[in-house]
């Protein structure tokens, strides 16, 4: 498939703001023979007195602005055309849980695919009981990794409610979990979790969904903003493959890549230190339309 | 040994039994210090020992006091964590050095030597190609689940090509006499100034014993540290800094100390900001570029964007700063990674493969419980282990707790160690139980032996990497090596290397006959602030202080606060949040504090008495706010505050340098005492003023005896406007201020620029001007309100050019 992706985030700031340096991720990447950049770029207004580009550890282009003189209104707009191959779901080779570990012990690498990344707790999320026995109650004696995977995404897709009113950007998955609630951040959070908790590297990816389904399906949960999934490390030959737990079904030609990380914080589409005396509002839109 | 040296010896063991001194016996199956295996003191300790063995008690602790009077003038302190707050603490010096012979710490110095440089090569691999991974060296987990792992920094080159420039590492003599390695410090390693003043402070109880015996300096350790720092600048005008979390730090006063003594600034992450790659300080003459950082705080909260991001003491884009390779820093971000306690296990092999030859000194025997056939054999000997976390930096006596030893355990307990190895072996790490040397420590008054470690540094200079000669140890509060830590009351000693030759005299003055005379560097505006708002606060108290004392005064003369004139007063210092119900009005205190607090972000900059004679004030005042009753007694504690108050602006005013940071110390106090008198005499001094006001201002504003000689005439309100407001030489009136502040303000940088008054300037010219055309009749409420209105203004005006 290809896409025109238009990205519009806005924020208006109570009181005027200075000295604002942030980190924006919102460009998706070429990935080898899941995804192609055409063309993008990436322009705020006002205008930064500073701008760098660069490519962060986990190869995601991220893109530095720098803001000196005071403003109300910080206006980030992307634009890109994106190729997006369809991924055919190939025959299961994964290992169980109990082969994983010798397979992760064998990958004697810290690159940025590398699953040693994907295993412990991240600043995001730490280890959590709670959502360990869930996932111990969901993954069965027998089962592959993806066969678990999958399992948990069903399950956690079936379990919660999707509510944008229910959590915030810094809700944590403990919380998510407690309520049962929350976007695609909250249920790509719980799962890594899960996944974490059973020994299965897992780690989170940003982007963006089709807006308006093909004809005769229904419209994607998360399509109006930014959107993110979970990614897991299935073992040597499977490598790894994307799910999408918020609205269960496996990441596909739907679903356009701008980032992979351990969580939300290394992927944030922006992320700023800025002094200010009063809040903020965000407004993100999102439009994500097939070429014809 | 000569047969005389034998004799000696033989008659020293003869004097032991039962003395004090000479009654000193190792224990049983654990090396000492002073004593061989054989019992006998060791040659560089009998100097020492004799001596000591010669002196009563009195003189013994005579020299003891001499050096804790040293360390408490000095101020030196650490902060200690309490369950629920911190507090400063005195150092806790232990009397007695650690002497050890020249040649053993030659060898100590080349195993050392060795091994940093091998951290080196790690750190470079880790944060470069990845080869030991690559190669089956280091398992991948233990890196990438690292929290010390920082991953912004792959790939980035350090602007001098070196990771590392200023290490620590904990050692200990085991029962076989040899040196162990039990920790590496490769992040901020604290304690090398306290290294410095356990020095001062040992010297001043044994200066006869040091004179005598030829103990290697510390001195030319930093000197050459120093000028490798300056080396690295790539700009003449590049300017270098120690990066402290500030006050709250439990190591802050060291960050000052070293500072000062290396000739550095001081700053905390908020006095920088990144321009263009480049990190500037932020100073009152403007942006200054920084080409060098000591940083004393933990790199993950240096960078707050890229970094931790909860992190509130950073500075947004310095991990950019490095990327672009205009800023050295010491040491690299993430170079903590190297204090990992499981990567220990590794060491040995790593050294072969890297630089073809054994550790010279051994690290502590480690096991990482994330692979199987280790796994077993610390579950095999378990009761020869203590288990640990695997990414834990600090040494296993030393991590609150975290560890446990095997042998302690129960059988029943043993059964779930071997579970918990299994389920979370790659957390964990083994280490075979290393029991401490003892040195002598002076114990209820006597030679007691107590555990210890070293805490030796390594500075890279010129010259390649140097040793410090000497260190601090670190001696337990009892026999039990947990008890090392300070927070566990443990106390800490200098450590003399001994030569049988005289040794090299260095001290870091310059010893050229020529010398230049540096002017001072640009102040932080952080500083500045902090001292425009010392003198504000000593001001401000001052202030109080006099209207209290005149209230008081004549409360103990008519006993009865309904008098127009106290009941006037009261309202007045209601409306400053002073309340005269209280003899000392927690108002004041709060203020003392606020004083207290500013100078304390500024220690770099403050002379030890300096600071002492502030604490003394505001101890006198908590103490006094207990017992001080209202009337006499509070006029009493009054006066007693204004003296201990007067005491400390006197040090300031005798000692300390006429420099920009004097000026905005002077600002402060010009500011608040010409804002105290304006509202006092916009308060007081009109046709409605209750009986006795004008003597009452007179005495608050100290000029009795001066309007006694000048206006030959009973106190009235024009002569006491025209003394306290207008008159250009009482050092209490309005103009006096204004005029003193313009005098300063001239010097400031930026006063002028392209031949234009700067705003600031301009502001406290037209105030000062506004006010030396006035006569006494014009000065109506009206006017001195507006006038606080203005100073107000001024003060703003200042915070915006210089302070921001």
């Amino acid at each position: 498939m290809l896409y025109d992706i238009n990205l519009k985030i806005t924020y208006a700031y109570e009181a005027p703001v200075s000295g604002g340096r942030h980190i924006v991720r919102v460009l998706p990447i070429s990935l080898h023979d899941r995804q192609r950049l055409v063309a993008g770029t990436v322009t705020c207004h006002p205008a930064p007195e500073e701008r760098r580009e660069n490519t962060d550890f986990f190869a995601n282009p991220s893109t530095m602005i720098l803001f000196r003189k005071a403003h109300e209104k910080l206006v980030i707009r992307m634009q890109a055309r994106v190729q997006v191959e369809a991924q055919a779901l190939t025959a299961d080779f994964s290992p169980g849980l109990a082969g994983l570990p010798v397979e992760i012990a064998n990958c004697w690498t810290l690159d940025a695919n590398s699953p040693h990344h994907f295993i412990g707790p991240s600043p995001r999320l730490p280890d959590d009981p709670g959502i360990a026995a869930y996932a111990r109650d969901v993954a069965e004696d027998g089962m592959t990794i993806r066969q678990i995977a999958l399992a948990i995404c069903e399950r956690i897709h079936k379990d919660f409610v999707y509510d944008p009113k229910a959590t915030t950007v810094d809700t944590t998955p403990r919380e998510a979990f407690k309520i049962k609630r929350g976007v695609c951040q909250d249920f790509t959070h719980v799962m890594i979790v899960a996944l974490r908790s059973l020994g299965i590297p897992a780690g989170y990816v940003s982007g963006f969904l089709r807006t308006i389904p093909p004809a005769g399906k229904e419209r994607l949960e998360g399509a109006d903003a930014m959107h993110a999934w979970v990614r897991l490390w299935c073992g040597t030959t499977s490598g790894w493959m994307e799910l999408d737990p918020t609205n269960n079904i496996p990441a596909g030609s739907d679903h356009i890549v701008v980032g992979h990380g351990r969580d939300y914080s290394d992927v944030a589409p922006v992320i700023g230190v800025l002094k200010s005396y009063g809040s903020h509002k965000t407004e993100q839109a999102v439009d994500v339309i097939p070429v014809k | 040994m000569s047969k005389k040296q034998t004799a000696e010896a033989q008659q020293t063991r003869d004097r032991i039994a039962g003395d004090s001194v000479f009654g000193y016996a190792a224990l049983p199956g654990i090396a000492d210090e002073m004593l061989d295996t054989q019992g006998n003191v060791r040659p560089v300790w009998q100097h020492l020992l004799t001596t000591i063995g010669k002196m009563d008690e009195t003189e013994l602790a005579n020299r003891f006091a001499r050096a804790d009077r040293y360390l408490r003038d000095a101020g030196v302190f650490y902060r200690a964590y309490g369950a629920k707050d911190s507090s400063e603490r005195s150092w806790p010096l232990s009397h007695i050095p650690v002497l050890i012979a020249d040649a053993e710490w030659q060898a100590v110095s080349r195993g050392l030597v060795q091994r940093v440089e091998l951290l080196e090569r790690i750190a470079a691999d880790i944060y470069g190609s990845n080869r030991l991974v690559a190669e089956g060296f280091l398992p991948p987990s233990l890196v990438a689940s690292n929290p010390e792992f920082l991953r912004p920094m792959v790939g980035v080159q350090p602007a001098d090509g070196h990771f590392l420039h200023f290490c620590s590492f904990e050692i200990g003599r085991g029962p076989d006499g040899n040196w162990w390695v039990l920790s590496d410090r490769t992040e901020a390693p604290s304690g090398a100034g306290f290294a410095l003043e356990n020095r001062v402070a040992t010297t001043r109880a044994f200066s006869d014993v040091y004179a005598e015996t030829h103990v290697h300096r510390l001195a030319g350790f930093f000197s050459a540290f120093r000028d490798e720092l300056q080396s690295r600048k790539k700009h003449p005008d590049d300017r270098i800094a120690v990066l402290t979390p500030g006050v709250a730090n439990e190591t802050y006063f060291e960050h000052a100390y070293i500072a000062r003594y290396l000739g550095f600034m001081l700053l905390e992450g908020e006095d920088l900001t990144v321009v263009d790659g480049r990190v500037m300080v932020r100073t009152v003459a403007g942006l200054k570029s920084i080409g060098v950082l000591w940083r004393r705080l933990d790199a993950s909260f240096a960078d707050p964007l890229e970094l931790n991001q909860s992190s509130h003491i950073g500075t947004p884009g310095i991990v950019e700063a490095l990327r672009s390779g205009s800023l050295s820093i010491v040491n690299s971000l993430g170079s903590g990674i190297l204090e990992t306690r499981a990567f220990l296990a590794f060491m040995p092999t790593i050294c072969r493969h890297l630089l073809g030859e054994d550790l010279l000194l051994p690290s502590i025997a480690t096991w990482w419980c994330g692979q199987q056939p280790e796994r077993e054999q610390v579950a095999h000997n378990i009761e020869k282990m203590v288990i640990g976390p695997a990414y834990s930096t600090r040494p296993f006596f030393d991590d609150n707790g975290q560890s446990v030893l095997g042998s302690s355990l129960r059988d029943t307990a043993k059964a779930s160690i071997a579970d918990w190895l299994s389920t979370d072996g790659a957390k964990l790490v083994g280490q075979e139980v290393v029991t401490l040397s003892t040195t002598p420590a002076w114990v209820n008054g006597k030679l007691t032996p107590r555990p210890m470690s070293l805490r030796v540094y390594a500075a890279r200079t010129l010259n390649g990497w140097k040793i410090m000669p000497g260190g601090f140890a670190r001696i337990g509060s009892g026999a039990d090596a947990a008890a090392i830590a300070m927070q566990a009351g443990g106390s800490a000693a200098d450590v003399w290397i001994v030569s049988e030759k005289p040794v090299e005299r260095t001290t870091l003055l310059p010893a050229e006959e020529s010398f230049t005379r540096n002017m001072p560097g640009s102040l932080p505006s952080r500083a500045a602030d902090n001292l425009f708002w010392l003198g504000r606060y000593i001001e401000r108290a001052e202030g109080a202080l006099r209207i209290l004392r005149a209230w008081h005064g004549r409360f103990a003369e008519s006993a009865d606060p309904g008098i127009p004139l106290l009941k006037d007063v009261t309202e007045y210092l209601e409306a400053l949040d002073i309340d005269t119900k209280e003899p000392v009005p927690a108002s004041l205190l709060a203020n003392i504090n606020s004083a207290l607090f500013s100078a304390s972000n500024i220690r770099d900059r403050f002379s030890a008495d300096g600071w002492l004679a502030l604490n003394d004030l505001a101890k006198t005042a908590r103490k006094f706010q207990a017992t001080v009753q209202a009337g006499d007694d509070a006029t009493h504690a009054m006066t007693i505050l204004l003296r201990k108050l007067a005491g400390f602006a006197g040090l300031v005013h005798e000692n300390m340098y006429r420099f920009t940071g004097w000026r905005f110390l002077s600002i402060g106090r010009y500011l608040e005492r010409g804002l105290h008198m304006t509202r006092l005499l916009g308060h007081m001094s009109g046709a409605d003023a209750p009986d006795g006001a004008y003597d009452m201002l007179l005495e608050i504003g100290d000029s009795v005896m001066t309007h006694r000689r000048r206006y030959n005439v009973n106190t009235a309100s024009l002569t006491v406007t025209d003394l306290l407001a207008l008159d250009p030489l009482n050092p209490r009136s309005i103009l006096y201020q204004l005029n003193e502040i313009k005098t300063e303000v001239e010097q400031l940088p930026n006063a002028f620029s392209n031949g234009q008054m700067s705003p600031f300037y301009r502001e406290a010219m037209r105030l000062h001007a506004g006010l030396a055309v006035m006569t006494p009749e014009a000065m109506t409420v009206e006017v001195y309100q507006q006038l606080e209105q203005d100073l107000y203004r001024l003060s703003d005006i200042l915070a915006q050019t210089y302070l921001g």
